[in-house]
Protein backbone atom coordinates (compact mmCIF):
# COMPACT_ATOMS: atom_id res chain seq x y z
CA UNK A 1 0.00 0.00 0.00
CA UNK A 2 1.41 3.45 -0.92
CA UNK A 3 1.85 5.67 2.34
CA UNK A 4 3.02 8.61 0.31
CA UNK A 5 2.37 9.57 -3.67
CA UNK A 6 3.83 12.36 -5.10
CA UNK A 7 2.79 13.42 -8.12
CA UNK A 8 4.68 15.74 -11.04
CA UNK A 9 6.21 18.05 -8.29
CA UNK A 10 7.94 20.72 -9.30
CA UNK A 11 9.74 23.54 -8.28
CA UNK A 12 11.18 26.79 -9.69
CA UNK A 13 12.88 29.51 -8.04
CA UNK A 14 12.65 32.17 -10.80
CA UNK A 15 14.13 30.62 -14.05
CA UNK A 16 15.80 27.74 -12.00
CA UNK A 17 14.21 24.55 -12.09
CA UNK A 18 14.99 22.78 -8.67
CA UNK A 19 12.69 20.31 -8.94
CA UNK A 20 11.48 18.86 -12.10
CA UNK A 21 8.25 16.86 -12.72
CA UNK A 22 8.66 14.47 -10.39
CA UNK A 23 6.32 11.44 -9.15
CA UNK A 24 7.17 8.58 -7.22
CA UNK A 25 5.62 7.00 -4.35
CA UNK A 26 6.49 5.21 -1.01
CA UNK A 27 5.28 2.13 0.61
CA UNK A 28 3.69 1.37 3.77
CA UNK A 29 7.16 -0.17 5.77
CA UNK A 30 9.36 0.34 2.96
CA UNK A 31 12.79 2.25 3.24
CA UNK A 32 13.32 4.70 -0.06
CA UNK A 33 16.62 5.93 -0.99
CA UNK A 34 16.63 9.83 -2.53
CA UNK A 35 19.84 9.32 -4.09
CA UNK A 36 21.98 12.05 -6.07
CA UNK A 37 24.58 14.38 -6.20
CA UNK A 38 24.74 17.95 -4.01
CA UNK A 39 22.30 20.00 -5.86
CA UNK A 40 20.18 17.50 -7.51
CA UNK A 41 17.44 18.57 -5.80
CA UNK A 42 17.13 16.48 -3.14
CA UNK A 43 16.55 18.68 -0.30
CA UNK A 44 14.32 21.09 -1.98
CA UNK A 45 12.20 17.60 -2.24
CA UNK A 46 12.17 16.71 1.40
CA UNK A 47 11.12 20.68 2.21
CA UNK A 48 8.41 20.17 -0.20
CA UNK A 49 7.46 16.81 1.24
CA UNK A 50 7.33 18.83 4.44
CA UNK A 51 4.79 21.30 3.91
CA UNK A 52 7.39 24.02 4.24
CA UNK A 53 8.24 24.95 0.45
CA UNK A 54 5.28 24.85 -1.46
CA UNK A 55 5.70 23.53 -4.88
CA UNK A 56 5.49 25.52 -8.10
CA UNK A 57 3.15 22.42 -9.91
CA UNK A 58 2.38 18.91 -8.49
CA UNK A 59 0.66 16.75 -5.84
CA UNK A 60 2.00 15.05 -2.27
CA UNK A 61 -0.41 12.99 -1.02
CA UNK A 62 0.20 11.04 2.22
CA UNK A 63 -2.21 8.54 3.10
CA UNK A 64 -4.51 8.98 0.33
CA UNK A 65 -4.96 12.74 1.46
CA UNK A 66 -3.46 15.92 -0.06
CA UNK A 67 -0.93 17.43 2.32
CA UNK A 68 -2.05 20.89 1.24
CA UNK A 69 -5.28 20.20 2.95
CA UNK A 70 -4.75 18.06 5.37
CA UNK A 71 -1.71 19.45 6.70
CA UNK A 72 -1.95 19.25 10.39
CA UNK A 73 -3.59 16.01 10.56
CA UNK A 74 -0.53 14.42 8.82
CA UNK A 75 2.00 15.80 10.29
CA UNK A 76 0.95 14.44 13.19
CA UNK A 77 1.92 11.35 11.53
CA UNK A 78 5.36 12.53 10.00
CA UNK A 79 8.61 13.72 11.32
CA UNK A 80 12.31 14.72 9.97
CA UNK A 81 16.13 14.87 10.54
CA UNK A 82 18.02 17.04 8.19
CA UNK A 83 22.11 17.11 8.95
CA UNK A 84 21.22 20.97 7.39
CA UNK A 85 19.02 22.13 9.72
CA UNK A 86 19.29 23.33 14.05
CA UNK A 87 17.70 23.09 17.13
CA UNK A 88 17.71 26.03 19.49
CA UNK A 89 21.34 25.99 20.98
CA UNK A 90 20.46 27.65 24.22
CA UNK A 91 18.06 24.52 25.07
CA UNK A 92 19.64 21.53 26.33
CA UNK A 93 19.21 18.30 24.92
CA UNK A 94 16.11 17.56 26.97
CA UNK A 95 14.49 20.81 26.92
CA UNK A 96 14.43 20.50 23.19
CA UNK A 97 12.93 16.97 23.15
CA UNK A 98 10.02 18.15 25.92
CA UNK A 99 9.29 21.22 23.99
CA UNK A 100 8.92 19.24 20.90
CA UNK A 101 7.16 16.35 22.30
CA UNK A 102 4.31 18.65 22.88
CA UNK A 103 3.89 19.93 18.95
CA UNK A 104 2.83 16.24 18.72
CA UNK A 105 -0.20 13.87 20.54
CA UNK A 106 2.10 11.64 22.61
CA UNK A 107 0.25 10.28 25.34
CA UNK A 108 3.88 8.96 27.13
CA UNK A 109 5.61 12.29 26.88
CA UNK A 110 7.95 12.03 29.63
CA UNK A 111 8.43 8.29 28.62
CA UNK A 112 8.96 8.44 25.09
CA UNK A 113 11.64 11.45 25.51
CA UNK A 114 13.32 8.68 28.11
CA UNK A 115 13.43 6.26 25.74
CA UNK A 116 14.63 8.36 23.11
CA UNK A 117 17.40 9.53 24.89
CA UNK A 118 18.41 5.89 26.02
CA UNK A 119 18.22 5.22 21.79
CA UNK A 120 20.33 7.47 20.76
CA UNK A 121 22.54 7.29 23.49
CA UNK A 122 22.08 11.28 24.85
CA UNK A 123 22.31 10.29 28.66
CA UNK A 124 25.32 11.89 29.24
CA UNK A 125 23.86 15.04 27.16
CA UNK A 126 20.64 15.81 28.46
CA UNK A 127 21.39 18.65 30.67
CA UNK A 128 23.97 20.02 27.74
CA UNK A 129 23.22 23.35 25.79
CA UNK A 130 23.07 22.33 22.15
CA UNK A 131 25.54 25.21 21.68
CA UNK A 132 28.11 23.13 23.39
CA UNK A 133 27.51 19.53 21.14
CA UNK A 134 29.55 18.11 18.65
CA UNK A 135 28.02 17.90 15.36
CA UNK A 136 28.06 14.28 15.25
CA UNK A 137 25.70 14.87 19.00
CA UNK A 138 23.44 17.07 17.34
CA UNK A 139 22.55 15.08 14.70
CA UNK A 140 22.06 12.37 16.92
CA UNK A 141 19.48 14.55 18.88
CA UNK A 142 17.85 15.80 15.65
CA UNK A 143 17.01 12.08 14.76
CA UNK A 144 15.89 11.80 18.64
CA UNK A 145 13.68 14.92 18.11
CA UNK A 146 12.47 12.96 14.59
CA UNK A 147 11.20 9.64 16.09
CA UNK A 148 9.40 11.69 18.86
CA UNK A 149 5.79 11.41 17.94
CA UNK A 150 5.71 7.69 16.50
CA UNK A 151 6.07 8.83 13.12
CA UNK A 152 4.23 6.67 10.18
CA UNK A 153 7.01 8.51 7.37
CA UNK A 154 9.90 9.68 8.28
CA UNK A 155 11.91 11.78 5.83
CA UNK A 156 15.49 11.74 6.46
CA UNK A 157 18.12 14.46 4.58
CA UNK A 158 21.57 12.82 5.03
CA UNK A 159 21.50 11.71 8.38
CA UNK A 160 24.80 10.08 8.87
CA UNK A 161 26.01 12.84 7.01
CA UNK A 162 27.99 14.24 10.07
CA UNK A 163 28.43 11.15 12.24
CA UNK A 164 31.78 9.18 12.91
CA UNK A 165 31.76 5.54 10.92
CA UNK A 166 30.80 3.43 14.32
CA UNK A 167 28.13 5.89 14.96
CA UNK A 168 26.57 6.16 11.52
CA UNK A 169 26.51 1.93 11.19
CA UNK A 170 25.00 2.27 14.89
CA UNK A 171 22.40 4.51 13.89
CA UNK A 172 21.86 2.77 10.38
CA UNK A 173 20.94 -0.50 12.35
CA UNK A 174 18.85 1.09 14.66
CA UNK A 175 16.51 2.62 12.20
CA UNK A 176 16.28 -0.70 10.40
CA UNK A 177 15.65 -2.27 13.54
CA UNK A 178 12.84 0.08 14.33
CA UNK A 179 11.64 0.13 10.37
CA UNK A 180 11.39 -3.82 11.14
CA UNK A 181 9.62 -3.57 14.61
CA UNK A 182 7.11 -0.71 14.07
CA UNK A 183 6.84 -1.08 10.14
CA UNK A 184 7.11 2.66 9.78
CA UNK A 185 8.28 4.06 6.15
CA UNK A 186 11.55 6.22 5.70
CA UNK A 187 12.74 8.73 2.72
CA UNK A 188 16.81 8.29 3.09
CA UNK A 189 18.09 11.30 1.09
CA UNK A 190 22.08 10.42 0.15
CA UNK A 191 24.73 10.64 -2.09
CA UNK A 192 26.49 8.05 -0.70
CA UNK A 193 25.67 4.78 -3.00
CA UNK A 194 27.20 2.15 -0.45
CA UNK A 195 25.18 3.52 2.43
CA UNK A 196 21.99 3.58 0.51
CA UNK A 197 22.85 0.22 -0.97
CA UNK A 198 22.78 -1.21 2.67
CA UNK A 199 19.62 0.71 4.13
CA UNK A 200 17.14 1.12 1.31
CA UNK A 201 14.75 -1.46 -0.05
CA UNK A 202 14.59 1.19 -3.37
CA UNK A 203 16.29 4.05 -4.89
CA UNK A 204 15.01 7.08 -6.58
CA UNK A 205 18.08 8.18 -8.16
CA UNK A 206 17.47 11.90 -9.05
CA UNK A 207 20.12 14.48 -10.80
CA UNK A 208 19.26 18.33 -12.19
CA UNK A 209 15.64 18.05 -10.23
CA UNK A 210 14.70 14.80 -12.52
CA UNK A 211 14.54 11.25 -11.70
CA UNK A 212 16.73 8.82 -14.05
CA UNK A 213 16.05 5.96 -12.52
CA UNK A 214 13.68 3.76 -9.69
CA UNK A 215 14.48 0.70 -8.97
CA UNK A 216 16.22 -1.55 -6.20
CA UNK A 217 19.70 -0.95 -5.08
CA UNK A 218 20.92 -3.54 -7.18
CA UNK A 219 18.58 -3.40 -10.17
CA UNK A 220 20.09 0.34 -10.06
CA UNK A 221 23.59 -0.73 -9.86
CA UNK A 222 23.68 -2.94 -12.85
CA UNK A 223 22.12 0.27 -15.04
CA UNK A 224 24.07 3.08 -14.32
CA UNK A 225 26.50 3.54 -17.32
CA UNK A 226 29.29 4.81 -15.41
CA UNK A 227 30.27 4.41 -11.93
CA UNK A 228 33.11 5.99 -10.09
CA UNK A 229 35.16 3.48 -8.23
CA UNK A 230 37.37 4.64 -5.69
CA UNK A 231 41.07 2.91 -5.31
CA UNK A 232 43.13 2.50 -2.26
CA UNK A 233 46.42 2.18 -3.47
CA UNK A 234 49.26 1.10 -1.48
CA UNK A 235 51.01 4.42 -1.08
CA UNK A 236 48.04 5.35 0.98
CA UNK A 237 46.41 7.80 -1.65
CA UNK A 238 42.83 8.01 -2.75
CA UNK A 239 42.41 7.87 -6.64
CA UNK A 240 39.02 7.64 -8.92
CA UNK A 241 38.82 5.86 -11.74
CA UNK A 242 35.77 6.31 -14.00
CA UNK A 243 35.00 2.90 -15.26
CA UNK A 244 32.22 2.16 -18.21
CA UNK B 1 -6.43 25.44 17.41
CA UNK B 2 -4.31 23.02 20.01
CA UNK B 3 -3.74 24.09 23.27
CA UNK B 4 -1.01 21.71 23.68
CA UNK B 5 0.97 23.06 20.53
CA UNK B 6 0.38 26.92 21.68
CA UNK B 7 1.80 25.91 25.40
CA UNK B 8 4.61 23.76 23.35
CA UNK B 9 6.09 27.02 21.95
CA UNK B 10 5.16 28.91 25.31
CA UNK B 11 7.39 26.61 27.54
CA UNK B 12 10.58 26.42 24.20
CA UNK B 13 10.51 30.27 24.93
CA UNK B 14 10.28 29.91 28.65
CA UNK B 15 12.95 27.64 28.57
CA UNK B 16 15.23 30.09 26.70
CA UNK B 17 13.90 33.31 28.96
CA UNK B 18 16.06 33.18 32.06
CA UNK B 19 19.09 31.83 30.38
CA UNK B 20 19.50 34.68 27.71
CA UNK B 21 20.89 37.44 29.53
CA UNK B 22 20.00 39.60 26.07
CA UNK B 23 16.19 38.59 26.85
CA UNK B 24 16.69 39.14 30.17
CA UNK B 25 17.93 42.72 29.68
CA UNK B 26 14.91 43.14 27.66
CA UNK B 27 12.34 41.93 30.25
CA UNK B 28 13.81 43.90 33.23
CA UNK B 29 17.32 45.52 32.72
CA UNK B 30 16.49 48.18 29.70
CA UNK B 31 12.53 49.08 31.28
CA UNK B 32 14.45 49.16 34.65
CA UNK B 33 17.61 51.64 33.40
CA UNK B 34 14.75 53.71 31.37
CA UNK B 35 12.68 54.10 34.71
CA UNK B 36 15.78 55.21 36.47
CA UNK B 37 17.15 57.54 34.17
CA UNK B 38 13.90 59.56 33.37
CA UNK B 39 12.28 59.15 36.63
CA UNK B 40 15.67 60.60 38.06
CA UNK B 41 15.16 63.49 35.99
CA UNK B 42 12.03 64.25 36.13
CA UNK B 43 12.37 64.30 40.00
CA UNK B 44 15.10 66.96 39.48
CA UNK B 45 12.85 69.35 36.92
CA UNK B 46 9.79 68.83 39.58
CA UNK B 47 12.04 70.06 42.57
CA UNK B 48 12.15 73.19 40.72
CA UNK B 49 8.73 74.05 39.15
CA UNK B 50 5.57 74.79 40.86
CA UNK B 51 4.66 72.50 42.72
CA UNK B 52 0.83 72.04 41.24
CA UNK B 53 2.12 70.61 38.18
CA UNK B 54 2.44 67.08 38.33
CA UNK B 55 5.11 66.51 35.77
CA UNK B 56 6.62 63.46 37.19
CA UNK B 57 3.01 61.53 37.59
CA UNK B 58 2.50 62.18 33.99
CA UNK B 59 5.55 61.62 32.63
CA UNK B 60 6.32 58.65 34.72
CA UNK B 61 2.76 57.53 33.63
CA UNK B 62 3.64 58.04 30.09
CA UNK B 63 7.03 55.79 30.68
CA UNK B 64 5.66 52.65 32.39
CA UNK B 65 3.02 52.66 29.67
CA UNK B 66 4.73 53.39 26.61
CA UNK B 67 7.44 50.38 28.31
CA UNK B 68 4.29 48.13 27.57
CA UNK B 69 3.97 49.08 23.77
CA UNK B 70 7.71 48.69 23.36
CA UNK B 71 8.15 45.61 25.23
CA UNK B 72 5.15 43.57 23.68
CA UNK B 73 6.23 44.57 20.42
CA UNK B 74 9.60 43.97 21.28
CA UNK B 75 9.07 40.51 23.13
CA UNK B 76 7.17 39.08 20.51
CA UNK B 77 9.34 39.81 17.37
CA UNK B 78 11.92 38.69 19.01
CA UNK B 79 10.26 34.91 19.85
CA UNK B 80 10.02 35.07 15.79
CA UNK B 81 13.90 35.89 15.58
CA UNK B 82 14.71 33.54 18.25
CA UNK B 83 13.06 30.85 15.66
CA UNK B 84 15.11 32.68 12.68
CA UNK B 85 19.09 33.13 14.42
CA UNK B 86 18.10 29.60 15.92
CA UNK B 87 17.30 28.03 12.11
CA UNK B 88 14.54 26.05 13.78
CA UNK B 89 11.34 27.62 11.62
CA UNK B 90 11.90 24.51 9.77
CA UNK B 91 11.80 22.09 12.90
CA UNK B 92 8.27 23.84 14.17
CA UNK B 93 6.67 24.48 10.75
CA UNK B 94 7.27 20.78 9.68
CA UNK B 95 5.35 19.70 12.53
CA UNK B 96 1.59 20.50 12.72
CA UNK B 97 2.31 23.90 14.62
CA UNK B 98 -0.23 26.63 12.39
CA UNK B 99 0.31 29.72 11.97
CA UNK B 100 -2.55 31.25 14.37
CA UNK B 101 -0.98 28.64 17.04
CA UNK B 102 2.07 30.03 16.71
CA UNK B 103 1.40 33.81 17.26
CA UNK B 104 -0.81 32.83 19.86
CA UNK B 105 1.76 30.88 21.54
CA UNK B 106 4.44 34.64 20.60
CA UNK B 107 1.21 36.75 22.68
CA UNK B 108 1.16 34.45 25.69
CA UNK B 109 5.16 34.28 26.05
CA UNK B 110 5.05 37.80 25.82
CA UNK B 111 2.42 38.09 28.42
CA UNK B 112 3.89 36.26 30.92
CA UNK B 113 7.52 38.38 30.45
CA UNK B 114 5.24 40.91 30.44
CA UNK B 115 3.91 40.33 34.22
CA UNK B 116 7.74 40.51 34.95
CA UNK B 117 8.39 43.80 34.06
CA UNK B 118 5.03 45.21 34.85
CA UNK B 119 6.10 44.29 38.74
CA UNK B 120 9.30 45.72 38.72
CA UNK B 121 8.25 49.03 36.68
CA UNK B 122 5.38 49.60 39.47
CA UNK B 123 7.80 48.13 42.97
CA UNK B 124 10.61 50.47 41.09
CA UNK B 125 8.51 54.05 40.66
CA UNK B 126 6.72 53.09 44.13
CA UNK B 127 9.90 53.06 45.74
CA UNK B 128 12.48 55.32 44.06
CA UNK B 129 9.57 58.03 43.23
CA UNK B 130 6.66 57.35 45.75
CA UNK B 131 4.24 57.00 42.56
CA UNK B 132 1.74 54.37 42.88
CA UNK B 133 0.50 53.47 39.21
CA UNK B 134 -1.89 51.06 41.05
CA UNK B 135 -3.53 53.71 42.87
CA UNK B 136 -3.10 56.95 40.42
CA UNK B 137 -4.72 55.06 37.60
CA UNK B 138 -7.16 52.37 38.94
CA UNK B 139 -9.73 51.03 37.49
CA UNK B 140 -8.26 52.74 33.83
CA UNK B 141 -5.38 50.25 33.93
CA UNK B 142 -7.06 47.37 32.26
CA UNK B 143 -8.56 50.20 29.86
CA UNK B 144 -5.22 51.60 28.93
CA UNK B 145 -3.28 48.14 28.92
CA UNK B 146 -5.57 46.55 26.70
CA UNK B 147 -5.15 48.94 24.05
CA UNK B 148 -1.42 49.17 24.17
CA UNK B 149 -0.67 45.62 23.91
CA UNK B 150 -2.79 45.53 21.05
CA UNK B 151 -0.64 48.37 19.44
CA UNK B 152 2.15 46.09 20.55
CA UNK B 153 1.15 42.98 18.98
CA UNK B 154 0.62 44.70 15.93
CA UNK B 155 3.24 46.10 14.95
CA UNK B 156 5.41 43.09 16.29
CA UNK B 157 2.88 41.48 13.67
CA UNK B 158 3.68 43.78 10.85
CA UNK B 159 8.08 43.62 11.80
CA UNK B 160 7.58 39.63 11.50
CA UNK B 161 6.03 40.03 8.18
CA UNK B 162 8.51 42.57 7.06
CA UNK B 163 11.48 39.94 8.19
CA UNK B 164 9.68 36.97 6.09
CA UNK B 165 9.84 39.30 3.28
CA UNK B 166 12.82 41.12 3.48
CA UNK B 167 15.28 38.74 6.10
CA UNK B 168 17.52 39.67 8.08
CA UNK B 169 17.96 43.23 6.89
CA UNK B 170 14.35 43.55 8.32
CA UNK B 171 15.56 42.53 11.21
CA UNK B 172 15.99 46.12 12.64
CA UNK B 173 12.73 46.99 12.73
CA UNK B 174 11.82 44.79 15.59
CA UNK B 175 13.83 47.64 17.90
CA UNK B 176 13.38 50.46 15.55
CA UNK B 177 10.06 50.81 14.82
CA UNK B 178 8.52 52.12 18.26
CA UNK B 179 10.71 54.84 17.82
CA UNK B 180 8.73 55.65 14.92
CA UNK B 181 5.50 55.03 16.41
CA UNK B 182 6.46 56.57 19.57
CA UNK B 183 6.31 60.71 18.23
CA UNK B 184 2.95 60.27 16.78
CA UNK B 185 1.32 58.57 20.20
CA UNK B 186 1.68 61.83 22.25
CA UNK B 187 3.30 59.89 24.97
CA UNK B 188 4.92 62.78 26.66
CA UNK B 189 2.95 65.82 25.93
CA UNK B 190 -0.51 66.60 24.52
CA UNK B 191 -1.73 66.37 20.48
CA UNK B 192 -2.20 69.86 20.56
CA UNK B 193 1.61 70.24 21.28
CA UNK B 194 1.88 68.65 17.46
CA UNK B 195 1.99 70.20 14.38
CA UNK B 196 -1.36 70.73 12.70
CA UNK B 197 -0.20 67.66 9.93
CA UNK B 198 1.36 65.32 12.81
CA UNK B 199 -1.96 65.85 14.29
CA UNK B 200 -3.69 64.46 11.10
CA UNK B 201 -1.44 61.29 11.44
CA UNK B 202 -1.69 60.92 15.16
CA UNK B 203 -5.24 60.26 14.93
CA UNK B 204 -4.63 57.22 12.46
CA UNK B 205 -2.54 55.90 16.32
CA UNK B 206 -4.51 54.32 19.15
CA UNK B 207 -1.98 54.98 21.64
CA UNK B 208 -3.06 58.86 20.98
CA UNK B 209 -6.01 58.19 22.01
CA UNK B 210 -4.66 56.25 25.14
CA UNK B 211 -2.11 58.96 26.63
CA UNK B 212 -4.33 61.93 25.98
CA UNK B 213 -6.99 60.19 28.10
CA UNK B 214 -4.35 58.69 30.75
CA UNK B 215 -3.37 63.09 30.96
CA UNK B 216 -6.68 64.04 31.09
CA UNK B 217 -7.58 61.48 34.23
CA UNK B 218 -4.87 63.10 35.91
CA UNK B 219 -5.57 66.22 35.40
CA UNK B 220 -9.35 66.72 35.91
CA UNK B 221 -10.09 62.77 37.49
CA UNK B 222 -12.05 61.87 34.44
CA UNK B 223 -12.09 60.41 30.91
CA UNK B 224 -13.69 60.22 27.46
CA UNK B 225 -14.71 56.86 26.81
CA UNK B 226 -15.66 56.97 23.48
CA UNK B 227 -12.31 57.80 22.54
CA UNK B 228 -10.99 54.54 24.23
CA UNK B 229 -13.14 52.57 22.80
CA UNK B 230 -12.56 54.39 19.27
CA UNK B 231 -8.41 53.48 20.00
CA UNK B 232 -10.03 49.87 21.05
CA UNK B 233 -11.64 49.74 17.26
CA UNK B 234 -8.93 51.20 15.76
CA UNK B 235 -6.65 48.60 16.91
CA UNK B 236 -8.95 45.89 16.15
CA UNK B 237 -9.14 47.03 12.55
CA UNK B 238 -5.48 46.82 12.22
CA UNK B 239 -5.22 43.91 14.05
CA UNK B 240 -6.81 42.31 11.60
CA UNK B 241 -4.73 44.10 8.77
CA UNK B 242 -1.76 42.96 10.52
CA UNK B 243 -2.30 39.22 10.83
CA UNK B 244 -3.37 39.40 7.09
CA UNK B 245 0.21 41.27 6.01
CA UNK B 246 1.30 38.12 8.46
CA UNK B 247 0.08 35.56 6.65
CA UNK B 248 0.40 36.93 3.23
CA UNK B 249 4.14 37.37 4.10
CA UNK B 250 4.66 33.84 5.52
CA UNK B 251 2.81 32.07 2.81
CA UNK B 252 4.87 33.91 0.01
CA UNK B 253 8.26 32.87 2.20
CA UNK B 254 6.62 29.20 1.90
CA UNK B 255 6.50 29.55 -1.86
CA UNK B 256 10.06 31.66 -1.88
CA UNK B 257 11.79 29.23 0.17
CA UNK B 258 12.45 31.90 3.24
CA UNK B 259 10.75 29.46 5.38
CA UNK B 260 13.89 26.87 5.12
CA UNK B 261 16.18 29.54 4.62
CA UNK B 262 16.03 33.02 5.47
CA UNK B 263 19.04 35.40 5.19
Amino acid sequence: MDILTVKNLTKKFGKFTAVNNISFSLREGEILGLLGPNGAGKTTTIQMLLGVLTPTQGEVKYFNKSLQDNREEILEKVNFSSTYTQLPWLLTVEENLTYTSYLYKIKDRKQRVKKLIEAFRLKKLIKEQMKELSSGEVTRVNLAKAFINYPKVLLLDEPTASLDPETSDYIRKFLIKERNQFNFSIIWTSHNMAEVEEVCDRVVFINHGKIIADDTPEKLAKTIEVCHVVLNVPDGLKRTVEIC
Amino acid sequence: MSIRRILAMVIRHMYLWPKSFERLMGTLGWPFLELTIWGLTMSYLQSNLMNSVSLVTVFLGGLIFWQFVTRTEVETALNFLEEVWNKNLINIFASPLTKAEFLISTVISNLIKLSFTASMLTLVSWFFYQFNILKTFGFLIPFILINLFLTGWIVSFFVIGMVLRFGYKAQELAWAITLLVQPFSCVFYPLSALPTWAQNIAKFFPTSYVFEEMRRFLYEGSINKSNLLFAFLLNLTYLIISIWFFSMMFEKAREHGRLVKLN
